[in-house]
């Protein structure tokens, strides 16, 4: 599973919302995400990646694709596939 | 180790409620202020004990509770969280920020399968004393499925603590129709339907003291709302129907001594004082808040009764009763 894969199963059960509706232009208002389903999903993306995600790149999210294109950019090549 | 009195307030409730009972008790907080406070009483153990663990940090009440989660993991309620989890502590207990407490137990205890987020559920009390309702503001806003948890969480209140077999269950609206209410109540009422629990379909306000429904839902913003003002009703009350009798001091008298004596102002609309906050229902253990406000007395109550809470075994009911509905796909 890649890693926009990863991240969206993350986020459709935090937020129990069905998976089908995230796409990459969805904001976190649009997936029905409140600001603690955000943290937890950070939590659990850092978890699952060995990552930190500091709080100022995270606010620069505007979208999931944000999300997604920032963890791709740190997660090892081998990972992505 | 929060709260509007803590720490004094809190350590002298811990010992109260170590006084009553047979209560293992542990303080969290910074440790040298646990020390200096507890040092100030003395009690008698009666098969009690109070010990103290420290945590180097808190949330103060400016501070987002979402905090807890990233910035301060070792803060006092998330190091409580923590020993529930692993089983060192049966129960928790705060008088802090409730969101702090909240999500502290979200994160680092969890929730039961099947539940996205924990609700309060408060019974009636006097006027209506076979009545539950759920969510009483721990959720502002809520998604659909949310009330059907509310509702199996009620139900399960209603059966432990008020004995009702088979509790009615209804949702609260702007009509009885099925296609009365803002969009989440109707979503919620088709899911309630479907669900094989006991659904009596919509209520609206006029019916929540006539005993039409035993647990009553409805998402956090409208429950504590609703919560605050049936709270300020006795007081109100007492105070309107003094002035109104100002002129005959007699009678005043009388209705003063009537309302002291047989309908204390808390008892009529509210049992906050005994029951001193509530459980968050949904989290994999027993976790009790209570008002900031909170002093000595209520403490030991909520402390007594976040042990009643754990001895009759609500968190494995509702498990249960999750369980029940997730197998036949409802949740």
């Amino acid at each position: 599973m890649n890693v926009e894969e990863q991240i969206k199963d993350i986020l459709a059960r935090i937020t129990r919302v069905d998976k089908s509706i995230i796409s990459r232009q969805s904001t976190f208002k649009e997936i029905k995400a409140d600001s603690l389903d955000v943290v937890q999903a950070l939590v659990a993306v850092e978890e699952t990646f060995g990552i930190e995600i500091p709080d100022e790149d995270a606010q620069k999210f505007q979208n999931f694709g944000d999300f997604v294109s920032y963890v791709e950019s740190r997660v090892p090549q081998k990972e992505k596939v | 180790m929060g709260g509007d009195y803590a720490p004094e307030e809190i350590v002298k409730g811990a010992v109260l409620a170590a006084q009553k009972d047979d209560v293992e008790i542990f303080l969290v907080g910074t440790a040298s202020v646990l020390e200096r406070e507890l040092a100030k009483h003395k009690f008698a153990a009666n098969g009690s004990s109070i010990h103290i663990v420290g945590a180097s940090e808190f949330i103060k009440e400016n501070e987002s509770p979402v905090d807890v989660i990233r910035r301060k993991p070792d803060c006092s309620v998330a190091v409580a969280a923590k020993m529930v989890k692993s089983g060192e502590a049966d129960a928790l207990f705060s008088a802090g920020s409730s969101g702090a407490a909240a999500i502290s137990a979200i994160q680092f205890i969890g929730m039961l399968e099947g539940v996205y987020r924990p609700a309060i559920v408060g019974s009636l009390g006097s006027f209506a004393a076979n009545t539950v309702m759920v969510d009483l503001g721990a959720n502002v806003d809520c998604k659909p499925h949310q009330f059907l948890t509310f509702a199996i969480a009620g139900s399960v209140y209603a059966k432990k603590f008020l004995n009702i077999a088979d509790p009615k269950i209804a949702l609260l609206s702007t009509g009885s129709e099925e296609t009365k209410g803002n969009e989440a109540v109707r979503e919620a009422y088709s899911l309630l339907k479907n669900s094989g629990l006991n659904f009596i379909g919509n209520i609206e306000g006029g019916d929540i003291l006539n005993g039409k429904a035993n647990v009553i839902v409805c998402d956090g913003f409208v429950g504590n709302v609703l919560l605050k003002f049936y709270e300020s009703i006795g007081g109100r009350a007492q105070a309107w129907t003094e002035r109104k009798l100002k002129r005959y001091p007699p009678i005043r008298a009388l209705a003063g001594l009537l309302f002291k004596r047989l309908f204390p102002a808390t008892k009529i609309s509210n049992e906050t004082e005994k029951q001193s906050g509530g459980i968050l229902w949904g989290i994999d253990g027993v976790v009790k808040i209570a008002h900031g406000a909170s002093r000595a007395p209520q403490i030991a109550n909520a402390i007594e009764s976040a042990k009643e809470a754990v001895k009759a075994g609500v968190v494995e009911s509702l498990k249960s009763e999750l369980a029940r509905l997730n197998q036949g796909g409802k949740l």
